[in-house]
């Protein structure tokens, strides 16, 4: 029985195993959208942190309560005023400089107001002014019911001037683009945060973190594991010794103790600035900033502790292969040791490297969760820890937008790597319990 | 057994070392002295402060100070943020609620996930077990984050609507010395700790199902239960008298092992019901860099972990005569 066969076989059992090959998929589609973001802009940090509407409206266009909507509406129009406000204070400084005051800088002020990809109309400051008057003449009507949740008899009014209100407030901003109609859809399909930043967008970018953080702590452990228990496994003695001691040594620190310590070892700029010393500042222009702004804390303090699995598990499965008949054939042969291990040792262990890169990809996932929390992980941008952390007070709200969309999205991941790390167990390593 | 035991001792002593070491060198990574001290400070005040903390001495020196402190078991040196209180008492009182947590989940955890476990292995390849399975897998892919969320949500905001009283508290802690046992055991503990235990047991179910069902199905495949069945033994004898008894070393194990992490406390759920334990007490003490906590934290953890990886590789043989200890 040839090594060759051997794999042709996995492989085939492979694709014959269909939940594997759907999570194989969902796995792909993660992992695209993940590089689109990396490489291909789709959403950039500034996209996560940008506001797109009022805060907490709820995703698909759900029917709302009178008065959020009305809160919503007066949101998008207090956004004018706060620019039209600067009129009055412009006015009083230029009069009395005995100038006359324009409308120039205000109009200009309020072309540069954006949210999201929505602007103002392209009318001058006096119509501004005068539709906004019509618009809050609306809403004071709309003020005299005394509870607008419970509207009874009086709906159908209540109905006619909200939607009355809505159309005077969409007639402040400019008409948009089927395009540009489409994207605001998107961007609010989840709804908003509290800050009113998207979610949707939050979400997505959330995927770059995610995938990131997998495969980088993923392979970074699967590596060093692999190569310590390797070297354990076939050398021996003191080599063995060594190994051994630092897996015992790194398995007896709590692992919540060892990912505060090295929180707060990243925190402080110390190492940044020993980094940047020791390669004359070199450091800080390689990876673009300081380490707090990166994930290489976090993949830091994975790998740290994530390596210690794998290492066992192939150190083990070394010792037993390094007795088999093959390699004391290969021995006999008077190959070098470097040759054995590789040609020899190494693909008999690689399907151990396999599943145990699929579990510590899903246990860098949740676990990046956590560390978010702790405060080093993700700081710019969004992860989905942060957004279901930023989550706890909404949710007394009966606000599930934020955290529904982060969960789904994670929980669609995770299962798929579930599902695919069993089947790759099964099929390559059926004797494990 | 007991010239193992010895050797495990001995060999076990430089990996307790090196935990220490690790802990120290990555505490003083970061100098702790200015975050201690307030904004304004004096180059004097630094140093003096410095010296009050043995922060002035070589580091081989500090590590021979706490490793001679370690040995004599002398917890009695100052926490640097809370003065007046040893490290000694700061684990005192934070032990017990780690402990209200842990040891209830541990337990209910461990019984339900092996009931059904086994109902899962008397169904097997039926329907049930098939949905027992796939919703492990589904429990297992939501974050335990959303589980505390939407455990308080329905805790908090739900449940008194409904019936118009709030059983659980979302955060806080009544210890046991307060009002004695009885209320305790009858109230405090209901209220501030059975939300959390019960969220910990459905997020560990799924884990720990999968693997007793794992365990139980391997068991199920050897001779010996053919035999019991050959000689006509019923199912129900089968399954509780010949499989859970063999079952019971992973099981142990799989508890034993678990024993160390019961003293860390649930860092997660101490911190979102603001339950004072040991978790919360050392990211509090990690943050403020208060070193003394955390090397003694890490100390004691390391020596319970090693301790009762001892006791299982011990355990085992005592239960399984064809282990042998060598």
């Amino acid at each position: 029985m040839s090594g060759a066969s051997d794999e042709s076989r996995s492989l085939r059992k492979f694709l014959r195993h269909k939940p594997a090959m759907i999570s194989f998929v969902v796995i792909l589609a993660y992992v695209a959208v993940a590089a689109a973001v990396i490489l291909g802009d789709l959403v950039s940090v500034e996209d996560c942190e940008r506001r797109y509407g009022p805060k907490s409206t709820p995703g698909f266009g759900v029917s709302q309560l009178f008065e959020k909507r009305l809160q919503d509406l007066s949101w998008y129009a207090e956004q004018i005023e706060q620019k039209l406000a600067l009129r009055q204070k412009l006015k009083r400084r230029l009069q009395s400089r005995g100038v006359e005051p324009t409308n120039e800088k205000i109009e200009q002020e309020l072309r540069g107001l954006r949210i999201g990809n929505l602007r103002p109309a392209d009318i001058s400051a006096e119509d501004f002014q005068i539709r906004l008057d019509s618009l809050w003449n609306t809403v004071a009507e709309l003020d005299e019911f005394d509870d607008l949740n419970n509207p009874g008899s009086d709906t159908t009014t209540i109905e006619r001037l909200t939607s009355a209100a809505e159309g005077q407030m969409r007639s402040l901003y400019a008409e948009q683009t089927p395009a540009e109609a489409r994207h605001r859809n998107l961007h609010l399909l989840f709804g908003t945060d509290v800050a009113g930043r998207s979610v949707f967008l939050r979400s997505i970018y959330s995927i770059r973190v995610a995938i990131l953080v997998g495969v980088v702590t993923g392979f970074i452990s699967v590596a060093i594991g692999s190569l310590l228990g390797l070297a354990a496994g076939y050398f021996g003695g003191w080599v063995d010794g060594v190994v051994t001691w630092l897996y015992s040594t790194f398995a007896s620190i709590p692992n919540i103790v060892m990912l505060m310590v090295l929180a707060y070892m990243f925190r402080g700029g110390e190492i940044d600035a020993w980094l940047n010393d020791l390669t004359g500042d070199r450091f800080g222009w390689l990876i673009g900033g300081t380490l707090d702004e990166t994930l290489i804390p976090v993949f830091v303090a994975f790998s740290a502790t994530f390596w210690i699995g794998p290492c066992r598990v192939i150190r083990g499965e070394t010792l037993k292969l390094r007795e088999s008949e093959y390699v004391q054939a290969s021995q006999v042969m008077g190959y070098s040791r470097v040759r054995i291990l590789l040609r020899h040792i190494l693909p008999n262990i690689s399907h151990l490297m396999l599943i145990n890169f699929s579990l510590l990809f899903i246990g860098a996932i949740k676990s990046e969760v956590i560390l978010s929390f702790l405060g080093i992980g993700v700081q710019s941008g969004a992860s989905w820890g942060l957004m279901i952390d930023a989550a706890r007070d909404e949710v007394l709200n009966d606000f599930f937008w934020q955290i529904g969309a982060a969960t789904a999205l994670m929980f669609g991941l995770v299962l798929a790597f579930n599902i695919l790390s069993d089947a790759l167990q099964d099929i390559l390593d059926p004797k494990h319990v | 057994m007991w010239a193992y035991v010895l050797r495990r001792f001995f060999y076990n002593i430089p990996v307790f070392m090196g935990i220490v070491l690790l802990v120290m060198l990555a505490l003083r990574v970061r100098d702790p002295v200015n975050g201690l001290l307030g904004k304004v400070k004096t180059e004097q005040e630094i140093a003096a402060k410095r010296m009050e903390l043995g922060l002035d001495k070589p580091f081989v020196q500090q590590y021979g100070i706490f490793l001679k402190k370690l040995c004599t078991l002398d917890f009695d040196e100052e926490s640097w943020v809370n003065r007046g209180q040893t490290v000694g008492e700061v684990m005192q009182r934070c032990v017990g609620p780690s402990l209200a947590l842990t040891v209830p989940s541990l337990v209910l955890t461990t019984l339900i996930s092996v009931a059904i476990a086994l109902m899962s292995a008397w169904y097997r390849g039926r329907w049930l077990d098939k949905a027992l399975v796939i919703s492990a897998v589904l429990g297992m892919s939501v974050s335990f984050l959303v589980y505390i969320v939407f455990g308080q949500y329905y805790a908090a905001a739900w449940l008194p609507d409904q019936i118009g009283m709030s059983p659980f508290a979302v955060s806080g802690y009544e210890p046991l010395e307060k009002d004695g046992i009885g209320t305790y055991v009858l109230k405090h503990w209901p209220y501030y700790c059975l939300l959390p235990v019960l969220i910990s047991v459905i997020v560990a179910m799924g884990y720990d199902t999968r693997f007793y069902r794992a365990v139980m199905v391997e068991e199920s495949g050897r001779d010996y239960i053919t035999t019991a069945r050959a000689k006509g033994a019923s199912q129900p004898k089968v399954m509780f008298v010949h499989m859970l008894k063999n079952a019971m070393i992973p099981i142990i194990t799989r508890v034993v092992i678990t024993i160390p992490f019961l003293i860390t406390g649930s860092f997660l759920l101490e911190v979102y019901f603001a339950i004072p334990g040991m978790g919360k007490q050392l990211l509090t003490a990690v943050v403020e860099a208060d070193f003394p906590i955390v090397q003694a934290f890490t100390a004691v953890f390391a020596a319970i972990y090693i301790a009762s990886n001892l006791l299982t590789d011990v355990l085992y043989a005592v239960v399984d005569p064809r282990v042998r200890l060598s």
